[in-house]
């Protein structure tokens, strides 16, 4: 499935995130089962599953790294969690190791300290994700090179999001 | 002005919206002229307590008839039975302080021992409720068409179909499970008219929920959901209650009779109800087999007591907030909800929360009502609707047990509902010819830490050596929150059987049991509803499908359209048959006969969807356009 088709929107990294959802909210519209209540049962599951497909095309797309994967998917890339190089895991490793100590000692400003410094990484990987992607999109030299570079940054981003995501659950922890 | 009612006796059921709350219950309506209403007994009261009394023998005491009985017959009438729905006898919320007596101390279900040596399940509690809650309905509207009742936005996948179940138990058509927050903005939104972002805080009588949503021109779009299901008002009444208990003077304030734990629980419902008002409370607690004693409790005690409650939800609401990608000051209102909400502390905790004071103009205790009212009569009544669309969201993440005891999430939380995912799983053995899967929801890394749902046994996997064999796991969520799990096999295409063994709830088996058990549901019945089900729904079908045909004559192809007159001729001729079957084999055909025009319909209007210029939009243009069409002279659409 390829959600910018679903939604008829460009393929491209960069999305207005209104214009997405109010796209999302007229197919919606036409769709959604409540439009639907006084169907047929066979008219009913078709309009139904179209609006499955439209509700899976609109949470890749509002969510950066997966639209970023679907983006790359759809131009013949592939992510995989076997791309990482042992430098970043090595470092991805000892920023974990001191989040769990700050964790430990309930230590939130230590935690933000490192969460900080992941979400700036992350910022400047997408940065340069975007300047792939573009090359990507324009006249490439060498796309296989572009494509695997691609899945590299996407990679990486995916240990980002998952020490942030380690990170929320210490604030959540911290806010009870 | 006094409207005359007539009584029509061919006058279509009238749909309802049901709020089946911890501590009480509303059911309401959209009539034919005016806005939702609450259905008023004869005190005027809409409030119905959710108390059942079982006596030895007769029919349960519902209400507040019940209400009266908790003291004398503790374990006999069952409070907030809402808590326990879709939870397990070993559950630690069933096991706090109360005064029941369990028929199990251990296995899947809760079940009370009540008077005249009967067992009942919450599910068949919360159908007694709904039963009153129906028969309060005829009374005022003669005939009760489907109903919308409102969960907790944060009820797992157990809890809502324990609800159904109740709905299913007590005769309701259930149109659809509306979450209550969700609920309560298409009350204040229909009625302020507002666009912008809202959150909606509901503190009920047992249930925390926060919902932040997007309003939009009639769309009402839940853009993150969070809660706690085991957190509302009765918690500050335990809280209370365990102080006045050790002003009792008992021998042993941990070994309280079931009726003093009661009277406890009475009382300080009352002293926080009074609370609200006054900054100091006095009363006078009639202890059963005890003195009287007197109490003071000050607002400060009170707020002292419940702070720990109150900042559990600030917790829940930081999350939903982050969730949404959203700040406090990108709120246009802060919606309150739940008798809870009147807590003067909550008031204001909640005021600082989100920087703004809350919006309290509709009564917190009818809004959630109101908007399943106005969602059921979108669903189902007659005649032109509101454009109103409602888009919500899974509360809670679905996942299932992976190697190591971990839970792998399948549809993480937030996920817009309708919605559906599959996994892959292969076998580990040579010749495994069946499978076990565990069904999980929750936000926790391990499995065991998370809500158990289900566990599935896939049987009749064509013999592989190991790892050959590829089945699919499909979780799919409908609209009511529901999950539905199937699976087949993908080399061979085989759908697999699945065994379903659900953690907490009632097999299917359970409940046509239990119908048929009920006194009130004589096959005789059954029969008369069928049909009348039936006839509502042939009536529906015809009626959207003659719209269609005279909307979209140019998606017809020649002679479709006098194809479909003609099976709808032939519903309308079923119609006045009796027979159930008949009607919905020609339901059937007409369905048959017109998928394909519906398709043309659906890609139509996708299309224009997908072109940016929806029809609404369309208009618009053209309304604009017209406006400057004098000063551009011969200017063309």
């Amino acid at each position: 499935m390829d959600p910018f088709a679903t939604l008829g929107l460009p393929r491209r990294y960069a999305v207005d995130k209104s214009a997405l959802d109010r796209r999302y909210r007229e197919l919606q519209q036409t769709l959604h089962p409540d439009k639907h209540a006084g169907a047929p049962a066979s008219q009913r599951a078709l309009t139904l599953r179209k609006a499955i497909e439209v509700n899976e095309a609109y949470r890749v797309l509002r969510d950066d790294q997966k639209r970023a994967e679907a983006l790359l998917a759809t131009l013949g890339g592939q992510v995989t969690d076997h791309s990482a190089d042992p430098e970043l895991l090595m470092e991805m490793m000892e920023l974990r190791e001191a989040l769990s100590e700050a964790r430990a000692e309930r230590d939130t400003a230590k935690v933000a300290k490192l969460a900080a410094q992941v979400g700036e990484q992350a910022a400047n990987a997408r940065q340069e994700l975007a300047g792939v992607f573009d090359e990507l999109q324009g006249q490439s030299d060498n796309e296989a090179n572009a494509l695997q570079r691609a899945a590299a940054i996407l990679g990486r981003l995916r240990y980002y999001r998952r020490f942030q995501d380690e990170v929320a659950l210490f604030e959540d922890e911290a806010l009870v | 002005m006094a409207l005359m009612q007539i009584h029509d006796p061919a006058a279509a059921p009238r749909p309802i919206g049901i709020d089946l709350g911890t501590t009480n219950s509303l059911v309401a309506y959209v009539p034919l002229i005016g806005g939702a209403t609450c259905v008023l007994d004869c005190d005027g009261d809409a409030l119905v307590p959710s108390v059942v009394h079982y006596s030895e023998e007769g029919k349960p005491l519902v209400g507040k008839g019940a209400q009266r009985l908790t003291e004398e017959h503790p374990e006999d009438t069952i409070v907030s039975v809402k808590r326990f729905m879709g939870r397990g006898a070993d559950d630690p919320e069933t096991r706090r302080l109360g005064p029941y007596r369990f028929a199990t101390d251990q296995g899947p279900v809760v079940q009370f021992a009540v008077a005249g040596q009967r067992v009942v399940t919450p599910v068949e509690v919360s159908a007694e409720i709904l039963r009153e809650l129906k028969r309060t309905a005829e009374d005022e509207l003669d005939e009760v068409g489907g109903a919308v009742i409102t969960v907790p936005a944060y009820f797992d996948d157990a809890q809502r179909q324990a609800t159904k179940d109740a709905a299913r138990l007590a005769g309701l058509n259930v149109l659809r499970l509306l979450n209550e927050p969700t609920a309560a903005a298409l009350a204040y939104g229909l009625d302020s008219q507002q666009n912008g972002l809202f959150v909606v805080y509901d503190l009920g009588g047992g249930t925390f929920d926060v919902t932040i949503l997007v309003l939009d021109n009639g769309v009402f779009q839940v853009r993150s959901t969070g809660g706690d299901s085991q957190l509302g008002g009765d918690d500050m009444d335990r809280a209370l209650a365990e102080r006045l208990l050790s002003e009792m003077q008992l021998p042993d304030p941990r070994h309280a009779s079931p009726a003093q734990v009661r009277a406890a629980l009475n009382a300080a419902r009352r002293i926080k109800h009074a609370l609200t008002e006054q900054s100091l409370v006095e009363a006078e607690i009639e202890v059963p087999g005890g003195v009287t004693v007197q109490v003071r409790v000050s607002r400060e005690e009170l707020d002292a007591l419940i702070k720990p409650l109150i900042e559990r939800t600030g917790a829940v609401c930081r999350r939903a907030l982050r969730d949404a990608e959203a700040r406090p000051e990108d709120l246009t209102g802060v919606i309150l909800v739940g008798g809870a909400t009147r807590v003067p502390a909550v008031r204001s905790y909640v005021g600082q929360l989100f920087g703004q004071p809350p919006l309290t103009s509709i009564d917190p205790d009818q809004v959630v009502a109101l908007g399943a009212a106005i969602h059921a009569d979108l669903l189902a009544g007659e005649g032109d609707r509101p454009d109103v669309l409602l888009l919500d969201v899974l509360p809670l993440s679905l996942g299932v047990e992976a190697m190591g005891g971990v839970a792998e999430k399948i549809l993480p939380r937030n996920t817009p509902i309708p919605a559906s995912a599959a996994q892959v799983f292969t076998t580990y053995a040579d010749n495994q010819t069946g499978f076990d899967l565990h069904v999980l929801q929750g936000e926790r890394e391990l499995a065991a830490d998370c809500r158990s749902l289900a566990r599935f046994t896939l049987k009749g996997i064509p013999p592989l050596p190991a790892g050959m064999a590829r089945l699919e796991v499909r979780f799919d969520v409908d609209a009511d929150g529901l999950l539905k799990v199937s699976a087949r096999e993908l080399t061979t295409g085989i759908a697999q059987q699945i065994e379903v063994k659900p953690s907490y709830g009632l097999r299917d088996e359970d409940i046509e049991r239990m119908l048929m058990d009920a006194y009130d549901h004589a096959e005789s019945d059954v029969a008369t509803r069928a049909l009348q089900e039936e006839r509502t729904e042939a009536e529906r079908i015809c009626s959207a499908t003659e719209k269609a045909l005279q909307l979209d004559v140019a998606l017809l192809e020649p002679g479709e359209g006098d194809a479909i007159r003609a099976a709808l001729a032939a519903v309308r001729e079923a119609t006045r048959s009796a027979s159930s079957s008949a009607i919905h084999a020609r339901i059937e055909d007409l369905d048959r006969i017109s998928k394909p025009f519906a398709g043309r319909r659906m890609d139509r209007s996708i299309a224009q969807a997908l072109s940016g210029r929806g029809l609404a939009e369309l208009e618009r243009e053209t309304a604009h356009a017209r406006g400057i069409e004098p000063h551009l002279g011969n200017a063309k659409d």
